[in-house]
């Protein structure tokens, strides 16, 4: 029994697993929208020390001026500094769309798995919740619990949680409907296993890589809506700086001055592409970090 | 080694045909066939039970219905006197604790994003087994038991081949403690080199630990290498169990005279053959 | 001349840092009307080489070999001559017969539809003809059976319909890439007696591609072995079972369970280790890690086969196989 264990015989570190497994992919979707999420994730935290005005600092005198050294990216009607704002911006985007996305992933994930795997009952109730929920334009049910909750941002995330399990839910029980077939999971039920024990600690962990792949998407798409809402007043309000708000406050200036509402938009498309090379690559599977 | 472990009688399984639209409707209750049909035996400790059959003779449901994978809908299991069907909750996990399970598909019986340490430890600690504290030793044990090396248990079982696979499903199915193991079709998807290697495995283990093993299998040559006792299923019925020997030299029933007239035939080997060695 | 030849094919795939070599080297002969088995475990590369007959390799495989048949060259075909060589000149059948058919057809029209595209029959003409071949393959019933889906029918009988279809331009080649392996002991004598019927009514010939060596003992007359991408002995069949010459045949056929040990109780040897995977083959005899005879010299052996007896050669420079009653010795 003399073996070289000079590392713990059961696990590898996590951590050392995910670098290597990193370092040796040449996966060039995943490492380069890592990076520029990871870019833009490190700006937003660290907004408050390296913005270089107040993103409400009010400087009619230096308003509508053009991308510079002193504004990087301009300065709006009312002479704010559009770079500071972008950076604040997202900072409140980044934060909320994380938070609403995952929050529908995880009540989504585990109704479904939980569903598929139980039947009965339980699935068919919930599945017909679910079903109607998919069924209303998405839009549509976002602006009725605004609606009814208020405009701003906790109105908005509301109405995506709300609305943003259903799919999750289809997705994992779909999942789960096939899992329940394989042998390992049938093992499970051999080896004397309890069913929250199979559900939780053999199905869950290889059924959530499509709804993980399907939440790189999803972020997108509601990063879109609060954007939109934003745009649209109903969702940050003045004076708060988001992404959607800037855009809508540039939007008289077009013309004249393009970057308040073009610059905050190419940011917005950048985020967009660094998410799909993300979820391209996980799609690969080259990752052996349990798969992700 | 003749006490009787496990006793089985008259076990049943129906299983319902398609009804037609009429029947449906009509609120006929449809034909049912049946999977299994009110088989009985018994296995002994220490003993090999070979169970034989074609596709559709019922074998794995009624291998299934043991550990109640499949419910039956008939018939009474015990495993030392105790009644397997009546067994609810904390009895079922100790029935289930003394009779384990190794499939026939090594690429499915694992779970792929564990590693082999992760699941048999799993397997010990979830029914309390001695030793399931330290978790290296625990392991170890069990891997030996197996004969792969304590450096498997790193591994994902995408990294082993079918062969060290299902030994790893033999571990963690030991790590539970069984005094029963049920192989079905273990070996039915390996390679013929890996496939006897497998079979001494099973031999090795019921002479050290004095498993008792029921071995489905399709092929009557793997039964005959490995079982002590064998019985023919056909369309749910036993149709003949005895020993190994008489079975095969002598059989009695015209199914499983067929069944061995169309094996094919062993391949000749010359018995005065020898090697010599060519400089 | 033979109906076949293959000489050095090659199969490799792409891979890290270059290309691994799934087939390395294998040379192999069929002549008109017989049946030659082709057996070896997984990874062996059996299923590769029987394909490169007819070209039939996935899109990154990277295939070289001189392949004749009936003396013309297979790699040099046109597209147009391959798929005229594929329809007329070889059959092949599968080993999943489920997932070869197209599962909302009526397996009739499937197999009418081969011979409206290869044979030219006009519609009525090829129901007649379909008809005809699933009676000559022994469905019961084929009137009726000609509508039915696959999902409707048993393994064997699909496989029937597997052998009708191959058979039904009248090829000279038959290969069946373990036709019996997802079947029932039962059904698959009948398939083997079946392909042999046929294959006398045609004068056809057979490659029949196996891991079972009872299978091919059965069916075969010849034999070839492959082990880690190479073949390593061929020769007629009974010869090879009787007086194995390369050790790896000889632990093959020593660890494949018989009925004939029923109540025994002796254990068989087995062959220790596991059959090589792709990447890892190196140089030299890919057997000589599990080789109860290995010496250092099997890592610079070149796996070209030598002759040992009648059309019986191996791969083995080292270890021959003697009967002790016969005066034809090893080398």
């Amino acid at each position: 029994m003399s073996d070289v264990a000079t590392r713990p015989v059961l696990k590898r570190r996590r951590i050392y697993r995910l670098w290597r497994s990193f370092r040796r992919a040449q996966n060039w979707e995943l490492s380069t929208g890592l990076v520029i999420i990871a870019i833009m994730v490190w700006a937003a935290l660290l907004a408050p020390y390296i913005a270089p005005y107040h993103p409400n600092q009010i400087n009619i005198v230096e308003s509508l001026q053009a991308p510079s050294w002193h504004h990087w990216m301009g300065t709006d009607f009312v002479g704010r500094d559009v770079f500071s704002r972008v950076l604040y911006g997202l900072r409140v985007d980044l934060l909320v769309v994380a938070v609403i996305t995952y929050l529908g992933l995880i009540v989504g994930v585990t109704l479904g798995t939980i569903s598929g795997y139980v039947g009965g009952w339980f699935d068919a109730v919930i599945g017909r919740v679910a079903d109607t929920v998919i069924a209303f334009p998405f839009i549509v049910l976002v602006l009725a619990v605004v609606a009814i909750v208020g405009p701003g941002l906790k109105g908005v995330g509301i109405g995506i949680v709300v609305v943003g399990w259903a799919l999750y839910f289809r997705l994992a029980r779909s999942e789960m409907l096939v899992m329940r077939e394989q042998p390992f999971i049938m093992a499970t039920k051999a080896l004397g296993y309890s069913h929250l024990r199979a559900i939780f600690r053999h199905a869950l962990p290889n059924l959530i890589r499509t709804s993980l792949v399907y939440s790189t998407v999803d972020v997108v798409v509601n990063m879109l809506v609060i954007a939109g809402l934003s745009y649209l007043g109903l969702g940050q309000q003045a004076p708060g700086a988001d992404l959607g708000s800037i855009i809508a406050s540039g939007q008289s200036y077009l013309l004249s001055a393009w970057w308040i509402t073009t610059i905050p938009g190419v940011v917005l498309m950048l985020f967009g592409i660094g998410v799909s090379l993300i979820g391209d690559g996980i799609t690969r599977g080259d990752l052996t970090l349990g798969s992700l | 080694m003749s006490e009787t472990l496990l006793s089985v009688q008259d076990l049943t399984k129906r299983f319902r045909l398609r009804r037609s639209l009429g029947e449906f409707v009509t609120r006929k209750p449809g034909d049912s066939a049946l999977a299994v049909d009110h088989v009985s035996f018994d296995l002994a400790k220490g003993e090999i039970l070979g169970l034989a059959g074609g596709s559709g003779s019922g074998k794995t449901t009624l291998a299934r219905m043991l550990i109640r994978l499949v419910e039956p809908d008939e018939g009474v299991i015990t495993v030392d006197g105790r009644s397997v069907r009546d067994a609810r909750g904390h009895e079922l996990r100790e029935i289930r604790r003394r009779m384990q399970m190794v499939f026939q598909d090594p690429y499915a019986s694992l779970n792929p994003r564990m590693t082999v340490g992760t699941a048999i430890l799993e397997a010990g600690r979830v029914h309390h087994q001695p030793g399931s504290e330290d978790g290296d030793a625990f392991v170890s044990k069990f891997l030996d038991l197996v004969r792969l090396p304590a450096s498997m248990a790193v591994r994902h079982p995408s990294e082993l081949s079918g062969g060290q696979r299902q030994r790893v499903a033999v571990a963690r199915a030991l790590a539970i403690g069984p005094e029963v193991l049920i192989a079905d079709e273990a070996v039915s998807a390996l390679d013929v080199s890996i496939q006897t290697q497998l079979l001494n495995l099973f031999l090795d283990l019921r002479d050290e630990l004095g498993l008792a093993i029921l071995f489905v299998a399709h092929q009557l040559s793997v039964i005959a290498e490995v079982a002590d006792r064998v019985a023919i299923m056909h369309l749910g019925v036993i149709v003949e169990i005895g020993t190994t020997a008489e079975v095969f030299h002598n059989p009695q029933d015209e199914y499983t005279k067929s069944l061995l007239a169309s094996h094919p035939q062993p391949v000749p080997l010359d018995a005065s053959r020898e090697i010599r060695i060519v400089e | 001349m033979s109906l076949l030849t293959i000489e050095n094919l090659r199969i490799a795939f792409p891979a890290r840092g270059g290309s691994t070599e799934v087939v390395r080297g294998v040379n192999l002969e069929v002549q008109q009307g017989e049946t030659v088995g082709l057996v070896g475990e997984s990874g062996s590369g059996k299923s590769l080489s029987c394909r490169s007959i007819i070209r039939l390799m996935p899109s990154h495989a990277q295939m070289t070999a001189n392949v004749q048949f009936d003396g013309r060259d297979v790699m040099a075909m046109s597209r147009k001559a391959l798929r005229d060589h594929r329809a007329h000149n070889v059959g092949m059948i599968f080993q999943d017969p489920f997932s070869c058919f197209n599962p909302t057809k009526r397996i009739g029209e499937q197999v009418a539809e081969t011979l409206r595209v290869n044979a030219g029959m006009d519609k009525s003409a090829a129901h007649a003809r379909a008809i005809e071949l699933l009676a000559s393959v022994e469905i019961d019933r084929p009137e009726q059976r000609y509508r039915a889906f696959p999902h409707e029918l048993s393994g064997g009988m699909r496989q029937r319909v597997m052998i009708a279809i191959a058979i039904s331009a009248g090829p000279r080649l038959l290969i069946a890439d373990e036709p019996t392996t997802a079947l029932d002991v039962t059904t698959q004598a009948q398939i083997l007696k079946l392909i042999e019927q046929r294959r006398r009514d045609l004068n056809m010939a057979v490659l029949l591609v196996s891991h079972d060596f009872g299978v091919i003992a059965q069916a075969c007359q010849r034999v070839a072995v492959m082990y880690g991408g190479y073949v390593v002995e061929a020769g007629p069949v009974a010869e090879i079972c009787a007086r194995p010459q390369h050790p790896y045949t000889r632990a093959l056929l020593e660890s494949i369970p018989s009925l004939e040990s029923a109540g025994h109780h002796i254990r068989r040897a087995g062959i220790p280790g596991q059959p090589p995977a792709a990447g890892e083959m190196g140089a030299g005899c890919p057997f000589a890690g599990r080789c109860a005879f290995a010496r250092p010299e099997c890592a610079s052996v070149d796996m070209s086969l030598e002759v040992v007896g009648d059309s019986h050669a191996t791969a083995c420079p080292f270890v021959r196989t003697v009967s002790a009653t016969s005066e034809a010795g090893g080398a």
